[in-house]
């Protein structure tokens, strides 16, 4: 057996360049279907363990998977905000607890995720090293951020600007990072954590400046009565806090109105829930309260639908080139006739060469099954950032 | 003794008989944001709860400036007991869980007074704003004192309902005394007929309000002799609120008395209590407060 083997192996040794080719395409049509099948799995286990760990959430009616990609994962794709007011509803409602989220601003590529530190433990989300935020202006931040940036606790973290024409606008606010989580192989590892609040000052919505009853210089101080001081834009705003300008730190209005995106609603119990979600089905509203689960289910169902047609293409594709194979190899063995005459005239039987040429696709397609098993060890390497580029940049 | 207080007694009592069969729960951990939250923690949850009060003694709660290590201890409390009205002007600086935080005056959060020093300011962004605030020391009105006493019986019941009984049974004394102060402090209103009076510092509007004083507030310290600029503006204050009576968070210097004695005004202390007391404890401290501005009514200074 094993000299039938060494003949083989001589033969398609010979011949690399056929060898190589039949290789690729064989391991082609086998890695295309398993290679699609694998990152749909992925995105399907990835997608749904978050939602389904996440029971509902709130966010303002409109497009319910921008409001899910947005809170879930942090995407891109912006909801209309909603007011700190429906965290206070929910949570006196006595139904569920409210975790509420604000993600709309970023650090470089990173989302800066403003929150209550209630999320740490809804997500389970240990610190690898530091604390959590405390003080305005504190961050947290997740495993990735600080390997690619190579960050560490009490180092300083800075928000990107909205806009970068937009010169009046509000200034970066530098952070100060107290704690690195661990490792949770999620979204939360790419992400920046802060106190809600500091999210808020990002936004402009709170500021620390110099003391407006303190300023002198005319540049500065435009006008001052008994109830009014107006300085111009030239009074000195501070885009880091620390011990000494913290006091300073205000914010204006009303802090019930101030922004979110959603609020994470954790019911108390399954009957909590669905009365709960009762009192957001009125088309009056202008929040909805939807089950995560759902939408990424719908979600799911709208790709697998794809993957179907995918699936008949690449069937389609995988027939053609095995026909073509096939082709290659007939073609091949009415060469090789003169060749096979020779081996019969040396006294070996028809077994014997039929064993030969099994011999020789038993090697090309172990080494296509091999290419194709080194490939999908590579994808399983780089599928997480696949799937999370896929669906939610 | 009212009649629900008649019925609830016995059924707390029956029920403490009942709870203390059961395995005891982990003692409740509690800070609070000030002294009179403190002493309600502390009357009601008893042995149950371990109450903290975070800030040193000897500064004003209200404007304590809590470090990264003292909002990480309050981060791991079990409860959070806020006065609310802008009290805890440290609050929107830190970080909290949102989950443990109770507002204990949000039952009257609509009776909160608005404070009438407020200049707005505009320096282009964000328009015109102020840094508003309200009158926050709520406990000096002790209707609304028994309210933020019952919030707090409320939350700690919430936590352990297991101790609902026990709790019970410590807060409907408290409630007492502090509906009688409410009363006593009514009638001496009502027997000042209107004098006026003066207060040292601004932190006595609610109980102005309550109990119907003619009390105007100056901004003096009790242990610093007021400028010559101070005495002038308060001899303009007298021509207008002629007052024989002005009260002091704490025993003023006797210098200051002594020139206070000298323009007709006599010193008496009503002590808002809103760090912990040397001696006693927030309701000897409140019912010596409310002795002595009862005292007013019977004495007339010379």
């Amino acid at each position: 057996m094993n000299d039938i083997f060494y003949l083989a192996w001589r033969y398609i040794s010979f011949n690399r360049f056929k060898t190589l080719t039949l290789v690729t395409c064989i391991a082609l049509i086998l890695f295309l279907p398993l290679a699609l099948k694998m990152l749909l799995m992925k995105s399907e286990q990835q997608l749904m363990s978050r939602a389904v760990s996440t029971p509902l959430l709130l966010g303002a009616r409109g497009n319910s998977l921008d409001l899910v990609m947005n809170s879930l994962y942090f995407a891109d794709e912006r909801p209309d905000s909603i007011k700190m007011q429906s965290v206070e509803d929910i949570y006196h409602s006595g139904m569920a607890l409210p975790i509420p989220l604000y993600a709309r601003f970023k650090s470089g590529d990173h989302p800066i995720v403003g929150t209550s530190l209630d999320y740490f433990d809804f997500r389970q989300l240990e610190l690898s090293s530091g604390r959590l935020f405390a003080m305005l202006g504190e961050c947290v931040i997740g495993a990735e951020v600080a390997e690619r940036l190579g960050l560490s606790t009490g180092d300083k973290i800075l928000s990107s600007p909205e806009n970068l024409f937009d010169l009046a606008g509000v200034y970066p606010l530098k952070m100060t990072i107290t704690g690195i989580l661990k490792k949770s192989y999620s979204v939360d590892d790419k992400s920046v954590f802060v106190d809600l609040k500091t999210a808020w000052v990002i936004q402009g919505l709170g500021h620390g400046h110099q003391d407006v009853n303190t300023i002198t210089d005319n540049e500065t101080l435009l006008n001052r009565n008994k109830n009014s001081v107006t300085t111009s834009a030239k009074i000195k705003q501070y885009t880091e806090i620390d011990g000494n300008n913290l006091d300073s730190f205000h914010f204006h209005g009303n802090p019930s109105i101030y922004p979110l995106t959603a609020i994470i609603a954790v019911p108390t119990e399954n009957k909590s829930a669905t009365i709960l979600r009762g009192r957001y089905l009125s088309s009056e509203q202008t929040e909805q309260l939807v089950r995560p689960q759902d939408v990424i289910s719908d979600l799911l169902n709208t790709i697998f639908k794809m993957k179907s047609f995918i699936d008949a293409v690449v069937f389609i594709v995988a027939l053609a080139m095995l026909l073509a194979i096939c082709l290659v190899f007939s073609l091949s063995y009415r060469l090789r006739k003169n060749e096979i005459n020779t081996i019969f005239h040396l006294g070996c039987s028809q077994g014997t060469v039929i064993q030969l040429i099994a011999a020789e696709i038993s090697i090309i397609l172990l080494f296509s099954a091999g290419l194709c098993a080194l490939g999908l060890l590579a994808l399983q390497h780089v599928q997480s950032g696949i799937v999370l580029r896929l669906f939610v940049s | 003794m009212n009649l629900l207080q008649r019925i609830l007694l016995p059924i707390a009592m029956a029920g403490s008989l009942f709870s203390s069969q059961l395995p005891a729960a982990p003692t409740l951990q509690v800070a609070t944001v000030n002294y009179p939250l403190h002493y309600f923690a502390q009357t009601i949850a008893g042995p149950h709860a371990d109450i903290l009060l975070p800030m040193p003694a000897d500064i004003d709660p209200a404007y304590w400036s809590p470090t990264a290590e003292n909002v990480g201890q309050l981060q791991q409390m079990d409860l959070i007991l806020l006065n609310g009205a802008y009290y805890a002007k440290w609050l929107p600086k830190v970080s909290l869980p949102i989950f443990k935080l109770v507002n204990t005056s949000s039952d009257f959060r609509n009776a909160y007074i608005p404070l009438e020093e407020d200049v707005t300011h505009n320096h282009g962004s964000g328009g015109e704003h102020s840094h508003k605030g309200t009158a926050f020391t709520t406990w000096l009105d002790f209707s609304q004192a028994a309210l933020q006493a019952k919030s707090v019986y409320k939350a700690l019941a919430k936590k352990r309902p297991k101790y609902k009984a026990d709790f019970v049974k410590k807060f409907i004394p408290l409630q007492d005394a502090l509906q009688q102060l409410d009363s006593s402090l009514k009638q001496t209103g009502e027997a000042l007929q209107g004098a006026p009076l003066i207060g040292s510092h601004p932190v006595y509007q609610y109980l102005k309000r309550a109990y119907q004083l003619n009390l105007k507030s100056v901004h003096w310290e009790p242990g610093t002799f007021p400028d010559d600029q101070q005495w002038q503006a308060f001899a303009t204050l007298l021509q207008t609120h002629p007052a024989k009576w002005m009260l002091w968070e704490n025993h003023p210097n006797e210098k200051t008395v002594a020139k206070l004695q000298s323009l007709g005004v006599q010193s008496i202390v009503f002590n808002p209590a809103g760090n912990r007391p040397e001696s006693g404890d927030f309701l000897t401290i409140m019912q010596d407060n409310a002795q002595r501005l009862k005292s007013i009514t019977s004495s007339s200074p010379e």
